[in-house]
């Protein structure tokens, strides 16, 4: 009898622990699923990586043989102080665009946004939707009542959202968003079904898309320094 | 006798378990090998995409040093004159802010990990995962606090960085990303860690189970944008 009950016991210890082991086991596969690494890419889907991939080698490459003639035109060019005044005011301009310190013109669309009346006004959350979804569509410039949105935009609802600031300046109603990019990309990243903009309208706002062919976006208005950047 | 019988069912039990486990991680690895090994196609495709990293990691790297090598030249070139050197200092300055240089300094760091509790015993699993609008909030509110400049997971937050949700990853910089999420912000320590504050988007988070935790410090390496941002549509007005 007892002897039966000690055999009992281990045996029941063994298969918890195999049960256990075997839990884990499977916990870990299942984590490592979870991270979508290539390893579990359809082939479709590594195509598309692959291509990824290559453009940003492209990119980089090309950014690298830029820099490397800059390097050669400095070094070249130390004697005659022109051709160094040249060089920094064309680099000071590629940085200024990218700062939004100058105004840019392209094709592109504009979006008006104007809150319905029975329903909750448009917020800040909404506006921050739309521009990612519009970066995300290669969008090279875009303002919202031509306050123009640099990296260190922020777009917050002030007093429980009864105004919206972006850049810190207070925008009233219609929102007009401006934005220079690919037409067709821009418009299909915010409407269709789960669009941003087809959600609004069928909240009861009013919104509507134009394409242009000349936007013109003002610059960045604020303050370009930093107190913290080493 | 009442023992054994029930010793017995303890132990049918068990096994039931037991095999049930070892079915569903049967399984699992199954669908994740099918993928892996089944498929020559994909396997040289996978080679390839590993080889093109490996060659944009390198010269990342050489640009990293070209880049370097480009200031340390222009700051020679721009010493004797000083309206050169001003504007050779806007463009230093300039890259620092739009993402085009390395930048250290002091901040925080977030750290955003999906809820661990078990998704049976809320009404909405989806609530413990970091969502894209999750990250993209607390960037916004970082921003808001004065941050200077920000990273997810080692992206750089550029002008032209978006937030986009891709299955149970997110893609940031034509990158994936899986949480956890560490976000990095260099300004004023003490007004970022102001996003811990009551009513803030982070006890949002934490409320609805997510991980969430903030660290001030006084050393942040935030990395250069790891892409080019090319303008296709985009002209400067000549003025």
């Amino acid at each position: 009898m007892r002897k039966g009950k000690i055999t009992m016991t281990i045996t029941i210890g063994i298969a918890c622990f195999a049960l256990v082991t075997v839990m884990m086991m499977q916990f870990k596969v299942v984590n490592e699923t979870d991270i979508t690494e290539i390893e579990n890419m359809q082939e479709s889907e590594l195509k598309t990586e692959l291509a990824n991939w290559k453009t940003k080698y492209d990119e980089i490459d090309a950014q690298y043989e830029d820099t490397m003639q800059k390097i050669e035109e400095y070094k070249n060019d130390e004697e005659s102080n022109n051709e160094a005044s040249r060089l920094v005011q064309e680099e000071l301009e590629q940085t200024n665009t990218l700062l939004g310190l100058t105004d840019v013109e392209g094709e592109g669309i504009v979006v008006t946004l104007k809150s319905g009346e029975d329903v909750a006004a448009i917020s800040a959350d909404d506006l921050l939707i739309i521009v990612n979804a519009l970066k995300f569509a290669g969008a090279e410039a875009i303002s919202i009542n031509d306050e123009r949105i640099v990296n260190t935009t922020d777009i917050v609802n002030i007093l429980d959202g009864s105004f919206i600031k972006v850049n810190g300046q207070r925008i009233l109603e219609p929102y007009v968003i401006k934005v220079i990019g690919n037409q067709s990309h821009l418009e299909s990243a915010i409407t269709g079904n789960g669009g941003k903009i087809d959600e609004l309208q069928t909240l009861g706002h009013t919104a509507t898309i134009e394409k242009d062919n000349k936007i013109t976006i003002t610059k960045y208005n604020g303050e370009v320094e930093t107190k913290y950047l080493n | 006798m009442t023992k054994k019988r029930t010793i017995s069912i303890i132990l049918g039990i068990m096994c039931f378990a037991l095999t049930f486990g070892i079915f569903v991680q049967v399984r699992t690895i199954k669908s994740t090998d099918s993928t892996i090994s089944q498929n020559q196609e994909a396997n040289d495709l996978r080679d390839e995409i590993l080889r093109y990293k490996e060659r944009y990691d390198n010269r990342f790297k050489e640009l990293e040093e070209a880049e370097k090598e480009l200031e340390t030249q222009r700051e020679e070139a721009t010493q004797n004159d000083s309206a050169l050197k001003e504007a050779q200092e806007k463009i230093t300055t300039g890259n620092k802010i739009t993402g085009m240089t390395e930048v250290t300094g002091p901040g925080v760091t977030i750290t955003l990990t999906d809820g661990k509790g078990i998704a049976t015993s809320t009404l909405n699993p989806s609530e413990l995962i970091v969502h894209d609008l999750d990250v993209l909030s607390v960037i916004n509110e970082l921003i808001n606090a004065g941050a200077e400049a920000i990273s997810i997971n080692e992206q750089r937050w550029v002008l032209t960085t978006a937030i986009s949700c891709r299955g149970n990853t997110i893609d940031i910089n034509g990158e994936r990303i899986g949480a956890p999420f560490t976000i990095k912000a260099i300004g004023l320590p003490e007004y970022l860690a102001g996003l811990e504050r009551i009513g803030g988007y982070l006890e949002y988070m934490k409320q609805d189970g997510v991980g969430v935790n903030l660290e001030k410090s006084n050393n942040i390496t935030i990395p250069k944008y790891s892409g080019v941002i090319n303008f296709e549509y985009l002209k400067n007005v000549e003025e």
